[in-house]
């Protein structure tokens, strides 16, 4: 007998799992596997480029600039209310260790405070540390700590405190998923209650993006029950703790009174899973909730923007949509080839037609939105120009040959493209360069790949379509984990390898003063853009919405989107 | 008849076996894994050792059928697993959680369909080419046609937006059952209505309601003594069939109203390759539809004294 087995209809499958790795708060280097995202369509050219993170506030938020305020942010507006926002996914766990999916981020940070906590203008504000001092060789962190902050059972926050976090989260014996970003820490002295004394055994610029922003947690209650118990009934320093929460449908946190930055004007904070994004925004026309903290469908970011009735912050995305290509395949292996792809790729046409202005130009491996970010005078522009394009193959050798292929040593400039299987939303992308490509010479087949940085990896593929972030995660320029030669055929398929770039990237993780390591950066950026690891299409935009009822949001254009969650505290309920 | 039950219970716990063998090689050979998505959109970088140290612990780092048996001696144990992407939870107590809204949802939709389709479908019949007729098929064919996504998003937009009468998403409230049963039952209601009148239909030309009315009974006695029972009985196969459909389609409904249920459960735990809550949900899944059909049998034979079992 035949049993009908219920699966999951495909329907969904576009709709749930936008797992995509293309959030701008703090995108790391995650495998682009998920399915695509119908967040991200095509379509006509409405908008202007977001490089400047345009924005259209709405609202009228009457607390000018205090974000930049580290303390006392709660001086004005009303008090009570709720903010609810929503989500696309379950919240799995409430530890700092579950801080990768920006849904569970979204309600950690309202409960955990870190020594120093990213803005949403990629700037790191002391919060738990009064101050931080570098020793001048970088390798020296000294926080003081701010006194006399309580948990929310009432215990005050102390040195222990952060040594125990980074000792739990950085042991191997408790396989931690963040346990990466206490890497390179010699030691975590506390001398006395109030300082921490962060030993590194080599200059890391990356460490106030990693350990130094980690959430802490209260020895006394984590250790006995450890991170799994600890995870269902987290206690913080932050602004609301917890109330109620059932991991599949939502999260409910009210206001802790005795918040060290004050009481927040809220009085409750509740994230809504809602797994269908044109669902969450009826949810946003209709105020059953406040805002989405992960992103609608571009059809409804677009209809809402130009609604008039929300806040709205448009964020450039750190993650740079790109062909990632298998730098030591004989097709690809001359720099020229890769160079002349650019001039063939019409990036323009991309953004404007394929992807209805909903996203930037990417000229370096930087978005935009990085403080790092390279502004192209020395970088190698790629204009659209197939003509520089043949010409560059012809002066390398590269002749056409009977079948209208270029030919060089034998070799055929033609390969093989993937692209994620049922990745819908960036086909139009891949089908419009195939075109391209036919007009200097070239040829490629589109192949669906299920494991597609694999493909390219083992040149089964030569080239791939898929998002990816090259340096500016958190708002630092580091790109060891893609570019460095020890990481490229690990970590990505590209295989590249550049000893100058090695050694950059190198210098630029030892140096601690932004401003070498800008000059540092500067030079990988150029460098990318000569070498032409990948073929880089573009960045997308993050949209972010609040109902005008919610008050307190920042005026001036955010560099981060959801980083605005991490503000909650600030934010008042105002009724119309 | 006890000897046929149980015969068809071992059938089914075979049928349990292959289809969760199935599953779970489906999930591994799927591309990605849940070390990948806790990783998330977050700043979350991991070195090969890390992730090794990680896919260790539960136990990723072995041959995947290695895990099937494991995961097959511990559910003949009584043990559901945990949750990987829960960091340990226990399956049982998510699916049992999970399992509730679930079943309070299909049971209403299912018990709607029922009490609705069944006379609407009779009258269509009885009164056939009428007007009333012609339009309880008209309903009806669009409710079959329809998919379930589509009513449910389109109910939403009229009844959330427009009018602003019932929530667009959520469980909590005897309005917030309005739209998900709407959108899970129209289906169900509209299969059940256009076979419910073909039945009837069917066995109104049959010779012994003919003899019946000869007989001079009334039309009452002719249609409830000898017809609607007769008509019933293909409508109970379907009713158990559909059983299991009503679940999947649950699927869908939940994930758009974001109804705490297996159904989101399961597309969760599929997107983000979450093992054992997977295989827990496919169990119970498949056991749900095997218990359905091996009851509609039986209660086939109870209406039908001409069906025998014992062979």
């Amino acid at each position: 007998m035949g049993a009908a087995l219920p699966l999951a209809g495909s329907v969904l499958s576009a709709c749930g799992g936008d797992d995509d790795d293309d959030t701008p708060a703090a995108t790391a280097t995650t495998a682009d596997a998920a399915e695509p995202t119908t967040d991200s369509s095509a379509g006509e050219a409405t908008e202007e480029p977001a490089a400047e993170a345009t924005e259209e506030p709405s609202s009228e938020a009457t607390e000018p600039a205090a974000a930049t305020e580290s303390t006392g942010g709660t001086g004005e507006g009303n008090q009570g209310g709720m903010l609810i926002v929503m989500g696309h996914e379950g919240v799995d766990g409430l530890s700092p260790d579950y801080i990768g999916p920006t849904v569970n981020w979204a309600c950690i940070t309202q409960i955990h405070n870190a020594l120093t906590e990213m803005d949403p203008w990629f700037e790191y504000q002391p919060t738990l540390a009064e101050s931080y001092e570098i020793s001048d060789d970088g390798t020296v962190y000294t926080f003081k700590l701010r006194p006399d902050v309580p948990f929310h059972d009432g215990e005050i926050f102390s040195a222990e405190d952060v040594q125990y976090t980074f000792a739990y989260y950085a042991d191997p014996e408790n396989a931690m998923t963040t346990g990466s970003r206490f890497v390179g820490i010699a030691s975590v002295d506390a001398p006395d209650d109030l300082t921490v004394v962060v030993n590194l055994d080599a200059p890391n610029a990356a460490f106030l993006t990693k350990a130094g922003s980690s959430f802490i947690v209260p020895k006394h209650i984590h250790e006995p029950i450890g991170d799994a118990e600890y995870s269902t009934n987290p206690v913080g320093t932050g602004p609301f703790k917890l109330k109620s929460y059932d991991p599949a449908s939502y999260v409910e946190l009210e206001a802790f009174d005795d918040h060290f930055r004050g009481r927040p004007l809220l009085d409750g904070y509740r994230l809504n899973t809602v797994p269908e994004p044109s669902v969450r925004a009826i949810a946003l026309e209709t105020g059953e909730a406040d805002s989405s903290v992960w992103s609608l469908n571009t059809d409804d970011n677009i209809r809402l923007r130009d609604s008039g009735d929300f806040y709205v912050s448009i964020t450039s995305s750190t993650a740079c949509n790109n062909f990632q290509i298998n730098t030591t395949s004989d097709q690809f292996k001359d720099k020229v080839v890769r160079q002349a792809m650019m001039f063939a790729l019409d990036r323009d046409t991309i953004v404007n037609d394929i992807w209805r202005g909903l996203a930037v130009k990417a000229t370096t491996n930087l978005s935009p939105a990085v403080a790092y970010y390279h502004d192209d005078t020395d970088v190698m522009k790629y204009d659209y120009d197939p003509d520089k394009a043949n010409q560059m193959l012809d002066e390398a050798g590269w002749t056409i040959g009977s079948d209208g292929i270029r030919e060089k040593d034998g070799v055929k400039l033609q390969w093989q493209c993937g692209m994620i299987s049922g990745d819908q939303a960036r086909r139009p992308i891949v089908e419009a360069f195939q075109q391209w490509v036919t007009q200097i010479g070239c040829k490629f087949d589109i192949v669906e790949s299920t494991a597609m940085t694999e493909d390219v990896r083992s040149n089964k593929l030569q080239m791939g379509m898929h998002n990816w972030t090259w340096g500016g995660s958190g708002g630092d320029p580091d790109a060891t984990s893609v570019m460095h030669s020890d990481w490229s055929g690990v970590s990505l398929g590209t295989h590249y390898s550049n000893p100058e770039m090695d050694q950059l990237l190198e210098d630029g993780l030892a140096e601690p003063d932004p401003e070498k390591r800008k000059v540092i950066y500067k030079r990988v950026q150029e460098i990318f853009c000569e070498d032409v690891p990948i073929l880089f299409v573009q960045y997308w935009d993050w949209f972010v919405f609040f109902t005008t009822r919610v008050k307190g949001l920042p005026e001036e254009p955010l560099l981060s989107g959801s980083q605005i969650y991490n503000t909650a505290w600030k934010m008042w309920i105002e009724e119309a | 008849m006890v000897s046929y039950i149980i015969r068809r219970l071992l059938q089914g716990v075979v049928v349990v076996f292959i289809i969760t063998f199935f599953a779970f090689a489906i999930l591994q050979a799927a591309p990605g894994d849940p070390i990948d998505l806790m990783l998330g959109e977050g700043n979350v970088q991991m070195s090969a050792e890390q992730r090794a140290a990680i896919l260790h612990k539960w136990g990723m780092d072995r041959p995947w059928y290695e895990q099937y048996l494991t995961w097959l001696k511990n559910f003949v144990s009584g043990d559901l697993g945990e949750s990987i992407v829960r960091r340990g939870s226990p399956v049982s107590g998510m699916i049992f959680s999970a399992a509730i809204p679930t079943l309070k949802l299909n049971l209403i939709a299912y018990v709607i369909a029922i009490i609705i389709s069944i006379p609407a479908g009779m009258l269509a019949a009885i009164k056939r080419y009428s007007a009333y007729d012609s339009a309880v098929m008209v309903v009806a064919s669009a409710g079959v046609a329809l998919p379930v996504f589509w009513v449910a998003l389109m109910s939403i937009i009229f009844f959330s937006l427009k009018l602003g009468w019932l929530p667009p998403f959520g469980s909590s409230g005897w309005k917030a059952y309005i739209l998900p049963v709407l959108a899970l039952s129209l289906n169900e209601l509209a299969l059940l209505t256009r076979m419910m009148r073909g039945t009837m239909l069917e066995v109104l030309e049959q010779d012994y309601v003919k003899t019946a009315r000869s007989k001079g009974l009334s039309e009452y006695a002719v249609i409830v003594g000898h017809a609607v029972r007769n008509a019933l009985l293909p409508i109970i196969t379907i009713l158990g069939v559909r059983a299991g459909f009503l679940i999947s389609g649950s699927v869908v409904v939940e994930s758009i109203f974001a109804w705490p249920g297996l159904g989101s459960l399961f597309l969760d735990s599929v997107n983000r390759f979450d093992f054992q809550v997977v295989q827990a949900i496919v169990v119970l899944l498949t056991v749900f539809v095997l218990l359905a059909n091996i009851l509609t049998d039986l209660l086939y034979a109870v209406i039908d004294p001409r069906i025998r079992l014992n062979k």
